[in-house]
Order: C-alpha cells, then structure tokens, then sequence
C-alpha cells in the first residue's frame, strides 16, 4: 500500500511498445520506462499521461497538478453538484452549478456521503445525515465522529483548511456537532451563502479519522506525515504505488459504497513535455494526455481514434498589474494597458481559436458573472490617450514576468511587447522557471506577471473575494478599493441571491473600470483521449475523477 | 658624398620593404595551396567568414525587424514574404536567424577572449615559477588544484549554476563562458611555459637582469601563445554552442532576443503539431557555424605545428 516499491501490476511487455506506432519514439523519452499500448488497450487500465505527479497527498497543503486528480480519486466529500449534459459538447457531463431557485439552498445540490441534508434558510448551519454502512480504504465505517475530526484538522493546521473555515466565518470548532452517530451539523454565528456550495470543493473531502488516529503521535497529532504519502478516504480508489516523478497507480475499491468503478487500475504516469504527450495519445500508448497545447489539442481533433471535448470552464489568464508599483497605481495607466492588448489577434493566433475572450473579472459560466462593463477592444489611440493623461506620454519601462513551463505565455508576452512599443512603453521580459513562478506571483514584486486560476466555488461572491478583496491571499495585484471591499463583505453576510448579484454587478462594475488586470483569455478546458473512452465530466476545479470513465468495447 | 650617405639607408630600408612583401606573398600562395590542398579547411574558412559577413551587414540583410512580432503571420511555413517562415509570435525567422550571430559571435568570442586572457596570463605565471622555491611552487600547485576541481563539474551544469547566481543576462553568459573555459587556457599555457622557460634565451635574458615580469612579457608568452591560437577558434565554436544550449534549457538569453537556441526552444513544441521550421532552420545555422570554426581551429592547429606545417609544406612544393 501507498509508498511501497511494488511493481504495478498490468500487462505492460517491451514487445507491446513496439506496437506502439507513433507513440513510440516519444514513449522512449519517458521517465521510468516504456508505455506499452497494451496497458492502454487493456479495458478496466486506464493510462493518464500527466504533467506531474502528486507531490503530497495532503489536500491540506498541496496544490500541486497531480494533487487534484488524486485527490478526487481518494477522498468523497459529503455533497456534490447534480450532472447534467455538457450543452456543447455532445457525450461530455458537467455539474449543475447554476442558480436554481426553486430547488432547496437554490441549488441543484444532492447528498454524496451524506445521504440527506437540511440548510437554514438564513444559512446560519446545515445538518448531514450520513450514509450507513460507507467504509473507507482502511475498512472503518463512516460516521459523524469523521466530520468533525475532518474540520478540528482545519482549525489544527491552518493552512488551507483555515480559508474554508474564514470563507465561511466558522470561527469555533464547535461549530461542528455531532448529533448522532450519522448525523453533524456545521453552525456558524453569521449567515453564510456558502454553506451548502463550499461542500462539494474538491479540497473539502472527508477523513477517515479512526485510521488517522492510529497514525497520530504526539509530535504528530494530525497525521501529517502519514496522509502525505498514503489516502485514509471514503473515495473510490486506493493508492496501490506512488514514485514521484514517475508514476502513481490507483486501484478501484470493491467494497465502495456507490459500487466498484469501471476503470479497475489507473496509471498516472509524469511526462512534463506537452508535445510528448500528445505524442502519446496520438501513438495510442495513452488513453489521456493532460494539458495540451492549443496546436497540438486542433492537431489532436483530426487524428483517428482520438477524441478532445472541448467545454466551457472556470480557467483564466490574466496579467496582474501590481497596484503598488508605479505607474500601475493609476487606474489610467492601468487601462491603457489593457487598450494595448492585442486580445482579439492573441485568441486567433496563440490560442488558435479554442479560448474565448476574458471579458469579464469571474468565470462566465458562474451565476452572475457579467460582460456589459468590458469596454477595452484593442484601441492603441486611445491608450496612448490615456498615458498622455497619466503624464506618461512619452512611454515608461517596465517588466512582465512569465512561466517558462506554460507554452502559451511567451508567445503573448512578445506580442504584447510589439504592441507596447507602438504607444511608447519598453516592455522587458523576464522568463520565470516553472519552480519558482508561483513564489514569484505570491512575492507580488513584479510589475506585470502572469496568472492562470480559477475559482473553485461556482459563486459570484467566492471569486469576487479571491482577487478583488484588499485582504484575500490572492490578490496578487494589490488591487484595494474600498467600495469593493464593502460590498465582498456584505455579498458574504446574506443569503439573499437577487442582493448578492446585485452587489457583485456592481463590484464589477468598478474593477472593469479599474482594470487591475490586463485581461487576457478564457481558455476553456480541453479533454484529449482515446476515441473509446466514454464518461468526461468536467467539474469547476478542472480535473478528471477516474471513477467517471468506461470503455467502449 | 652626402647623398651616398643618405641613400644607403634608403635603399637598405626599401630593400627590407621588398622582402617583407615577398615573404607575405609566400605566406598567402602557401595558404591558398594549403586550403586548395584541405578543401574541408576552405570550407571552414568560407562559413566562418560568411557567418561574420551576415552578424555585420544583418540590418541590411534583414527584411523585417528581429523583434517584431505580428500576430497577422503566425506560424507562416517558409515562402513568400517569409522565406523561413515565421514563428509562434509572428516574428520573421529569416531575420531572425540572420541577426542571431550578432549575439551568439558576440558572446562566445568576448567570453572565449576573456578566458584566454585570464586563462593564459595565470598558466604563464604559474609555468614559470613551477619548480622554483617552495611557497612559489606551493602557489602553483594550488592553482592546478583548484582548476582540477572546476573542470570536475560538467561543463554545462556548472554554466546553467553560474548563469544561475549571476542573474539571466548576456553579461551572465558571457562570465559563464571565461569561468568554464579559463582551466583550458591555464593547463594549456603552463604546459608550453614549463618548455619555453628553459631555453637558451630565457636564461640569456635572466642573466642578463632582465626581471620576471620583462622574460614572462618579451620571452616566454610570445613564444607560448601558438597553441592557445588554435584553441581559441575551437571554443569559439564550442561557446556558440554552450550559448545556444544555456538559452535551450531556459538559462540563456532573454527572450525574444535573436538567438539560435532560444529560437529552437521556441519552436521545438510546435514540431509534433507539423511546424517544423521555427526550429529546424536556427538548428541548421547553428550547426554550420559550429562546423565552420570546428574547421578552422582544425586547419590553425596544422598551421601552429611547426613539424606538421613543414611535411605540409614539402608535400606542397
């Protein structure tokens, strides 16, 4: 289990990577030994070619790009959003997190570990009654005893698990009572719109704490280091081996409560070069190939045997414009910076047609989000209109910093530069390696950097306050403005969702105007596998759950 | 009488004139024989000449500016307007690869110089107090020891680390070369010293109270230097390469500055979607310029070898 050195157990034979067709020579490149088409072949194998593996287990403190899948292969939590059909992509599934007023908490929300759930409707406490019977990977059974020890985790160590717990002003791990042996209910002091859509987060899923317990100590009373490198979840799988920089396997739980899934082993491999993985998938030595590039997800589409659902998602890239550093602490300058972007030529070359434009400072597929204050079509005029009313007419200097591992930025940031020039401002490049970029965007000490996020809550309210609040962690570009900051805050206090919106259109309505972006793209998600994979579901928090997918025969 | 006086001087000094043009016109007919006798070596000459030829004259030579990118002709195959196509940024490849020398030359050849200079002054000295009194050759031996471990490191990790402490900026680069190259230099000069420092002449100078300093500058590096002449066009090309590969992995120049590798790494992910040419066309100038000085330091190292210059010479004539 976990860590071990095992050897995976699935028909992978040098012979079969011979057969490997135009997979091959990429397959040779790969860390830790060949990819077989066999694997691939096999019906209940499911082969994932990956940026990276997971660098820990813990959802408390990783982030890291395989973190998420395993995550959600492992863990439940205790509500989910309905699915429904993806309306553009024929075959593809989304979850439902629209407005729906007429269903309980207005959601299309129903029970995953817990069977039933109430909501105040002033949103001060929910109440989970939970399955029976639900055992984790460890074989203990899931009760109330699990929540609450799951939540005494996030007051423990902080971290992560303290902006759940602030997001939703849970101030006292009281808050979380166990009534019974399957029911708990969550009670906070002030309203909260969140306390139902904060359930399903990818990042909130539920611990078995018996197992948890008996890897505690006293030097580690939250099993740290035992959940870094081993799963103690109600999830469907179970971690079989994890070899960082390699390879994860994952195998299916037969005793799990919504039945054994129909991919019994999933292999995760790392293969840090898009071209590579494409590769891969287009060899048939892989059944998905994670995070392509736009020219190699439009080369994909016309490849037989392989399929890309493209869907709308909760993705964006931006370029933050530090609020702190002259001269992008006036708002002019700031606009200006956007009337120079070239986003129109950008969307249609770099991104080859498949992202749509950021028009807008929250996800467009979230309740509330709204275009009507986009304003900044590619106008070089009137930018250098508004350098000349910052006093900045004859141009400035300044420095954009981008990721060395995401393809996409370079191209736009030597765009931009060319457009730069044309209204008088020398735009220096610096080129961040992929280790240190995300150090180097949450420093907030560079002038303009890149960024691609998305809010994991589908809430007006829940986005809003990661970029926009002067408070939120995330607020890389400095940005403060006091009326937003109200309203954040008094979006956050009511249940009310026609005054929430209101507020929120509002809130937009003043950073549009303010502009503390340049804004750039959404680019969608794009799933590229093999033809005969069936069951794509995209979630907000833009990763797969190997339990969602079969095979075709 | 006076102008017999004045005239022999004259006529000696015209007549000095008239040798010295005759043994230049030697030289020249040896060297062209010499390159019509190694055609690879003329070969050589021709890139390396050709590749400075087009670093000077690439703002004539170029067609669109090396840093323009226009969103209008992206990812263009060669033809055209564009004969080499253009790039993921709409950047003209053509200019591109024609101004990249301008940056590459520059850097390798300043850092090449510089590590010979370093290189070659410390080797000298240490050669030439080698095998003296005990805290000199302590001193030496020191040296030695200390360039044993430099050249311990893999030249290229040990580059991207300084690139990496210095800051990514060409006069990181260009630090990085001298530091890497600098043992070369020194092992190559000691070794010629330790030779050249016990000959006749050098001794004739040290008894005639000629100081350290006067035998090192007048006697021995001039009579040293041949061997570290014929390197130099070698690590020139070594270091085209050494810059290339820095900017490959990320560690070179900054970008979108026209340089050969950083062109290639550019490019080299648009090669699986079918767009070869971003790529393939710096590659290909990257490879003949390292092949064009490859050659020439090839054919300086037959020219510096007294012995091989001479059965040259007799297979010559």
């Amino acid at each position: 289990m976990s860590t071990s050195q095992r050897q995976p157990r699935f028909p992978l034979h040098r012979r079969d990577v011979l057969k490997g067709g135009a997979g091959l020579a990429a397959a040779a490149g790969l860390p830790g030994g060949l990819i077989g088409n066999a694997a691939a072949a096999a019906a209940n194998t499911l082969v994932i070619a990956a940026p990276a593996t997971p660098q820990s287990l813990d959802c408390n403190f990783d982030v890291s790009l395989g973190t998420f899948e395993s995550i959600a292969a492992l863990y439940d939590n205790l509500l989910e959003f309905k699915k429904i059909p993806d309306p553009k992509q024929p075959g593809a599934f989304r979850e439902d997190t629209g407005d729906h007023p007429d269903l309980p908490a207005g959601l299309a929300i129903q029970g995953k570990l817990a069977e039933s759930f109430e909501l105040d409707p002033g949103g001060k406490f929910i109440r989970f009654q939970l399955r029976q019977g639900v055992k984790s990977n460890w074989g203990n059974e899931l009760t109330a005893e699990d929540v609450k020890w799951t939540w005494e985790r996030k007051f423990a160590l902080g971290a992560l698990g303290a902006f759940f717990l602030s997001t939703l002003g849970l101030e006292n791990k009281d808050g979380v009572k166990v009534e019974g042996k399957y029911t708990v209910s969550i009670n906070l002091d002030n309203p909260n719109p969140l306390l139902a859509k904060l359930q399903p987060n990818l990042y909130n899923p539920i611990y078995d704490s018996t197992k948890c317990k008996q890897e505690s100590n006293a030097d580690d009373p939250w099993a740290r280091k035992f959940l870094e490198n081993n799963s103690a979840g109600f999830g469907p799988y179970r971690l079989e081996q994890l070899q960082r920089g390699q390879q994860a396997v994952f195998k299916a739980r037969d005793d799990y409560y919504r039945g054994k899934p129909a991919i019994d082993t999933v292999i995760f491999r790392e293969v840090p070069t898009s071209a590579t993985r494409a590769s891969l998938l287009q060899g048939g030595a892989v059944d998905i190939a994670q995070y392509l590039q736009p020219l190699e997800i439009i080369k994909l589409r016309g490849e037989k045997g392989v399929a890309v659902d493209s869907v709308d998602a909760s993705f964006m890239i931006w370029l933050e414009l530090n609020a702190q550093i002259e001269p992008f602490n006036n708002a002019k300058v700031r606009q200006a910076m956007n009337f120079a972007f070239p986003q129109e030529q950008v969307l249609k070359t770099v991104f080859q047609g498949i992202a749509s434009p950021l028009n807008g400072c929250m996800p467009n597929i979230y309740p509330g989000f709204t275009d009507k204050f986009w304003t900044y079509k590619h106008d070089p005029d009137q930018a250098k209109a508004l350098l000349k009313e910052a006093g900045l007419s004859s141009g400035f200097k300044t420095s954009l910093a981008y990721n060395a591992g995401d393809p996409v930025q370079e191209p736009i940031a030597i765009l931009y530069q060319t457009a730069l020039r044309d209204i008088g401002v020398e735009l220096e490049l610096k080129k961040i390696p992929p280790a240190t970029f995300y150090n180097t965007v949450s420093e907030r000490k560079q002038p303009i950097i890149f960024y691609v996020d998305s809010p994991w809550c589908p809430d007006v309210g829940y986005s809003m306050t990661l970029y926009f609040n002067s408070k939120s962690f995330v607020n890389y570009s400095n940005y403060k403005n006091d009326e937003v900051d109200a309203l954040i805050r008094d979006t956050a206090r009511t249940s009310d969702q026609t005054k929430r919106l209101a507020m929120m259109t509002r809130a937009q309505e003043i950073i549009m105007s303010e502009a503390p972006w340049v804004f750039i793209a959404f680019p969608g998600y794009h799933f590229a596998r093999r033809a005969n994979l069936k069951g794509f579901t995209y979630y907000t928090s833009n990763n797969i759950r190997f339990q969602d997918f079969s095979r075709e025969a | 009488m006076s102008n017999l006086v004045t005239s022999r001087p004259v006529l000696a000094a015209a007549s000095a004139v008239a040798k010295s043009e005759d043994t230049r016109l030697r030289r020249l007919h040896f060297f062209i024989a010499f390159l019509r006798a190694r055609p690879s070596f003329a070969v050589g000459y021709a890139i390396v000449a050709i590749v400075i030829v087009v670093a000077l004259f690439a703002p004539w030579l170029a067609p669109y500016g090396p840093m323009t990118a226009d969103p209008t002709v992206y990812l263009l195959p060669p033809g055209g307007s564009h004969p080499l196509g253009t790039d993921g940024a709409g950047m003209d490849i053509f200019s591109r690869v024609v101004f990249a020398p301008r940056v590459d030359l520059a850097i390798a050849i300043i850092g090449t110089l510089l590590s010979a200079t370093i290189g070659g002054v410390i080797g000298a000295v240490v050669g030439y107090y080698e095998g003296q009194r005990a805290w000199r050759r302590a001193i030496s031996t020191l040296v030695m020891r200390s360039a044993d471990v430099l050249q311990a490191f893999p030249v290229f990790v040990f580059a991207i680390a300084l690139v990496a402490v210095f800051g990514q900026s060409v006069k990181s680069i260009i630090l990085a070369i001298a530091f890497v190259n600098t043992p070369i230099y020194l092992r190559l000069m000691r070794i010629q010293v330790l030779s050249v420092s016990k000959l006749r002449y050098v001794e004739a100078a040290y008894v005639a109270g000629a100081s350290d300093a006067a035998i090192l500058r007048r006697h021995v590096i001039p009579n040293a230097v041949a061997p570290l002449l014929a390197q130099l066009s070698v690590n020139i090309g070594w270091s085209v390469l050494l810059t290339a590969g820095l900017s490959f992995v990320g560690a070179g120049v900054v970008a979108p500055t026209p340089e050969w590798g950083s062109m290639i790494a550019m490019g080299f992910q648009n090669i699986v979607t079918g767009q070869w040419w971003p790529s393939v066309f710096p590659g290909i100038a990257l490879c003949i310029t390292v092949l064009g000085f490859a050659l020439v330091g090839a054919s300086v190292e037959v020219l510096a070898d007294p012995v091989r210059r001479r059965v040259l010479s007799g297979s010559l004539s």
